[in-house]
């Protein structure tokens, strides 16, 4: 029987995919008539909350908050520890918008009692939830229209200055610039009173005026390739009150008249956004006449047809910070930052051919074509031989001549000569073919173990070596007291190793010595020490041996 | 026993060497071939030399025998060389001699594009190409597999070289499949110029560490099953690696396979789908045979966004090798296993133990297998899906019956990972992968005893699976 009703409350859950009174009401009242199965009723809604996609996460939350709220106990206990999580959880997957509305979500729930007048939630898991938001940044003011509209102003306001700094910085053109900066993130982040708001207008209003006439008196800096027709005022002023109102300059004929208006105070201002109002094409021209890329000539005469053409700017346009257009060289910051290492001159070599490459082979003909009939350039054979000048006498193996180039040739070369060396000592380097890892171990095998370049440290490192191995001389083997031979070898190199008589121990020992690890007490088995730390140099990778033979790679 | 190439205390005559002086224009190609019964010593005196690949050092005697290959200059280089004889009479058939002629007709070019094609590949992607060569017989895939081995060393990668050829010996004996790490240059002295393994004491290169599968026969199409099992194990394991292993996963793969003609065999069909599956691969080159290349596109249409398939035209310098030759140097690499190269000697170990008691498989030839199968009342091939471990081996492994000299002498003995138990091993010993090869020099039918040569002195690990090989060596 219950089992039914969870199922039909789970698709009835499932359901809930928008915000519906309906359904969430239905839901309470299920939840209300069925305290028994409570804990069940819980766990499918937290378990909704958790798998919803995130657009849905917000809907069963009020859900959760309508049962908490309508029906009170048991279910506001049972989810009072993780009413934490829960919300957390919806939060991070919401927009701005919808966060506020969380944020008067949890309002209701501090000011909320049930009938027993006890808190709707535990105050402590309120407080953390508090807690979490406030990081967050919230609550975000909701921003009233007016101030949303200021806000616009200012955006628009913005690019005209960047690009007067760009072409004549002064200081005081930058401490507006920054002044007007501040004041974008002071609107967009808090509430301000009507007065505050009124003072802020003004503010804005002289600004803007300002800005107006300085760009009416003709500086050849602050606009590129001035022509006369660009002394003219009325169309400027024109220019930027179109952008700066727009919704009213496709209404009303372009008259600078009209500039009072905004002074007319926000309250009369229509209460929806802006831009959409307008042609967007509209808004694009209005900014590339802006930015001083098409220039408009008219006659100072309202009414008068303007004509238009284009002026290729001076200075190049570099993008500033929320562009999407991305420079080669930021492209490659962008991977270097992402690898995480420091990328070397070589790599960068490799990365600027790389990036030729990647253009021209672009589709399978083209490839095919590159393949066939590319003529390696010197720049690109050079990565394989000449952009790593350190050539090995001995092998042939190049090294770069940066830092770390150096210092791996100069490990290289040492590990030459004491391989050298080691040759030239007559037995020295007897040696035999390990046998083949097995696929667990080959998998997690590290090829670094096997090249020069490892340091001693790792090799110490082993547990096993550790173990067994400290000074040479303090270490023997005591021959096994039922042994009569005295002559052993060592398993490695398969040298004589006569046993002596240890004073110290009262024993007939092998100097120099370790039992293979893993044999047994009385075994026979000996390497010397030198021998073994020689051979598990090259698997330090290895770390138990025991009998098992597969492991006997000594 | 006396062993080719280990007369030490040979000093080069700085004046012998000065005897034959080549110079190897920028961009040509030296082509070379060395009979088994002379010693090619050489030494690059100036400019840049290399070897598939692999750059030669300049000024030190190197040495090479029994193989035809090419030394190309990417930047003009002077050869000194003269010849010896080796001294070892068993190759001294004088079935042919050294010859070398010079030509600036290579494929180098576009060698040296499409590896920078796969590096730009390296850098678009987290993890690297996963690259499948193909290519009909002598078309020089496992050259190029080196060369792209090589040429990602030099630009910073180590890929894994796998080897699905069973005619050769990547690392490992012949009949068997390999995937190695190219974390440090091939040592081109070495005979078919891939290098040594780990060792128990320091070689004057650096060893390469393979994960190596059991196959058994020289050729794939002995028994396809198990080649096409062990590709899907192999394939396992390396993807395992990549995963665990970011510069290699980084670098990719690099596949050489054995010759494929065209798509009109399904078998052969099915093995390069199966190939393609298994590894990931997305990037096919097929070497110089138009009809394959059209066949690939062709079958792998609606794979197209996925996989390139790239032609690339096969070297001139490309030479059939006859029967006879494979053998010697198939020989030549087993000899490698036990005893090493000329500049790294390896000590095996010789021991005789008891035949009885060990656990003895043989590889299964499919024909064979089928022959046998047709004697079954029609309808039995049924059987063979049902869940009986014992029977799903039987077509890749069976128990050697009555092991003596007969079928074990001169032989070379599988050792795998597989530990054994009372029960059958069943799919666990396909699983397994190879511990290593030991020789059977001797059996005693009497005593019951078998004179083994193992690469290692150690223990002979007589309770792990044995798998007898088809592959024949004789000291």
């Amino acid at each position: 029987m219950s089992n039914d009703l969870i199922r039909q409350y789970e698709t009835k859950l499932n359901q809930l995919t928008f915000n519906s009174r309906p359904i969430i009401d239905e839901l309470t009242i299920v939840a209300k008539d069925n305290p028994i199965i409570a804990d069940q009723i819980v766990d499918l809604i937290k378990n909704r909350i958790y798998k919803a996609v995130p657009d849905q996460k917000l809907f069963i939350l009020y859900l959760l908050d309508s049962i908490c709220k309508t029906v009170g106990n048991p279910y506001n206990i049972f989810i009072a520890d993780e009413v934490y999580d829960l919300y957390t959880h919806v939060f991070q997957f919401l927009n701005d918008t919808l966060r506020n509305k969380m944020v008067n979500l949890l309002n209701t729930w501090k000011e909320m009692k049930t009938i027993s007048n006890d808190p709707l939630f535990p105050e402590e898991e309120l407080a953390k939830i508090e807690e979490f938001i406030k990081k967050a940044g919230y609550p975000k003011n909701i921003i009233p229209e007016a101030q949303q509209l200021l806000i616009n102003d200012i955006t628009q306001i913005i690019p005209i200055f960047e690009n007067k700094i760009k072409t004549n910085p002064t200081p005081k053109l930058q401490e507006r610039y920054t002044a007007l900066g501040q004041l974008k993130t002071m609107l967009s982040n808090q509430v301000i009173t009507p007065a505050e708001l009124a003072a802020v207008q003004n503010h804005l209003h002289n600004i803007k005026q300002q800005e107006l006439r300085n760009s009416n008196t003709p500086t050849p800096a602050a606009t590129p390739a001035p022509t006369p027709a660009q002394v003219t005022q009325p169309p400027i002023q024109v220019q930027v009150a179109q952008v700066v109102e727009p919704q009213r300059q496709a209404s009303l004929p372009p008259k600078p008249q009209s500039r009072p208006q905004t002074n007319s105070g926000p309250p009369s201002l229509p209460p929806v956004p802006q831009i959409p109002k307008i042609n967007i094409a509209i808004g694009l021209f209005n900014d590339l006449l802006l930015s001083g890329l098409v220039k408009k000539d008219q006659e100072p005469i309202p009414g008068s047809k303007p004509t238009y053409s284009l002026v290729f700017p001076e200075t190049k346009y570099s993008p500033m910070s929320n562009n999407e257009e991305v420079s080669i060289s930021q492209l490659e910051d962008i991977l270097l930052a992402s690898s995480g290492v420091a990328r070397s001159e070589y790599e960068k070599l490799k990365f600027g051919e790389i990036l030729t490459i990647s253009k021209k082979t672009k589709t399978n003909d083209q490839l095919q074509q590159f393949i066939n009939s590319n003529k390696p350039s010197s720049s690109m054979i050079n990565l394989l031989y000449e952009d790593k000048p350190k050539k090995c006498p001995t092998c042939g193996k190049r090294f770069t001549d940066d830092t770390d180039g150096l210092t791996k040739h100069r490990l290289h070369f040492d590990w030459h000569f004491r391989i050298n060396k080691k040759i030239s000592t007559k037995g020295g380097n007897i040696q035999s073919r390990n046998w083949y890892l097995d696929d667990y171990d080959w998998v997690h095998f590290k090829d670094e173990n096997l090249l020069e370049f490892s340091t001693t440290e790792t090799i110490m490192a082993t547990p096993e070596v550790e173990m067994n191995v400290t000074q040479p001389g303090s270490q023997y083997v005591v021959v096994p007291p039922n042994d009569t031979n005295m002559i052993n070898r060592c398993v490695i190199c398969r040298e004589q190793v006569k046993a002596t008589y240890n004073d110290e121990v009262g024993e007939w020992c092998w100097l120099d010595c370790i039992r293979v690890p893993g044999e047994p007490k009385n075994s026979r088995k000996i390497v010397h020490i030198s021998c073994f730390n020689e051979s598990n140099k090259k698997r330090s990778a290895e770390t138990e041996l025991n009998t098992n033979v597969k492991r006997e790679k000594l | 026993m006396s062993l080719p190439g280990f007369e030490s205390g040979i000093i080069i005559d700085e004046q012998q060497i000065q005897k034959h002086i080549i110079t190897i224009p920028i961009g040509s190609e030296w082509r070379i071939e060395i009979p088994f019964k002379s010693f090619f010593k050489f030494k690059v005196i100036s400019g840049i030399a290399e070897i598939n690949g692999t750059e030669l050092p300049n000024n030190t005697e190197l040495q090479l025998s029994g193989t035809k290959l090419a030394i190309y200059s990417p930047k003009t280089s002077q050869i000194g060389y003269f010849l010896v004889d080796n001294k070892d009479s068993i190759y001294d058939n004088g079935d042919n001699e050294f010859s070398e002629y010079l030509s600036n007709e290579t494929n180098m070019s576009s060698i040296i594009n499409l590896s920078m094609f796969i590096e730009s590949r390296r850098q678009l992607n987290k993890s690297g190409p996963r690259i499948l060569i193909v290519g009909g017989k002598f078309s020089g895939k496992s050259s190029l597999a080196k060369i792209l081995s090589s040429y990602s060393l030099k630009l910073n990668n180590s890929p894994i070289l796998v080897n699905l050829n069973p005619r050769d010996g990547v690392f490992s004996l012949p009949g068997s499949l390999t995937a190695t790490p190219i974390s440090d240059s091939f040592d081109i002295e070495a005979f078919n110029g891939y290098g040594l393994t780990t060792t128990t004491g320091t070689s004057r290169q650096n060893p390469k560490q393979p994960i190596v599968k059991n196959y058994g026969f020289t050729n794939y199409k002995d028994n396809l099953d198990l080649y096409k099992y062990q590709v899907s194990r192999l394939a396992v394991s390396v993807l395992s690696r990549l995963e665990n292993d970011p510069s290699v996963n980084k670098s990719g793969i690099i596949i050489d396979t054995p010759p494929i003609n065209n798509l009109k065999n399904k078998d052969d069909v099915s093995l390069i789908e199966t190939i393609i599956t298994d590894f990931q691969i997305d990037i096919v080159v097929v070497i110089g045979n138009e009809k394959l290349t059209l066949d690939l596109k062709n079958k792998f249409k609606h794979k197209k966004d996925s996989i390139n398939i790239i032609k690339i035209n096969k070297s001139q310098g490309c030479v059939e090798l006859s029967d006879r030759f494979i053998r010697m140097a198939q020989e030549q690499s087993i000899k490698e296993y036990f005893h090493g190269t000329y500049k790294n000697r390896l000590s095996p170990f010789k021991i005789d133990i008891d035949l009885e008691g060990l656990k003895l498989y043989k590889f299964v030839l499919t024909k064979d297998f089928l022959s046998t199968m047709s004697f079954l009342p029609a309808g039995d091939e049924e059987t063979e899906n049902t869940n009986n471990e014992e029977n799903i081996l039987d077509k890749y492994y069976q128990i050697l019956e009555d092991p003596s000299s007969s079928n074990l002498e001169n032989s070379l003995i599988t050792i795998t990972h597989l530990e054994a138990t009372n029960n059958s091993p069943g799919k666990d010993l396909l699983d397994t992968s190879v511990l290593g090869f030991v020789h059977i020099s001797k059996v005693d039918d009497e005593k019951k005893k078998i004179k083994v040569l193992l690469p290692f002195p150690g223990v002979f690990p007589k309770n792990n699976y044995l798998i007898s090989t088809n592959i024949g060596y004789s000291e």
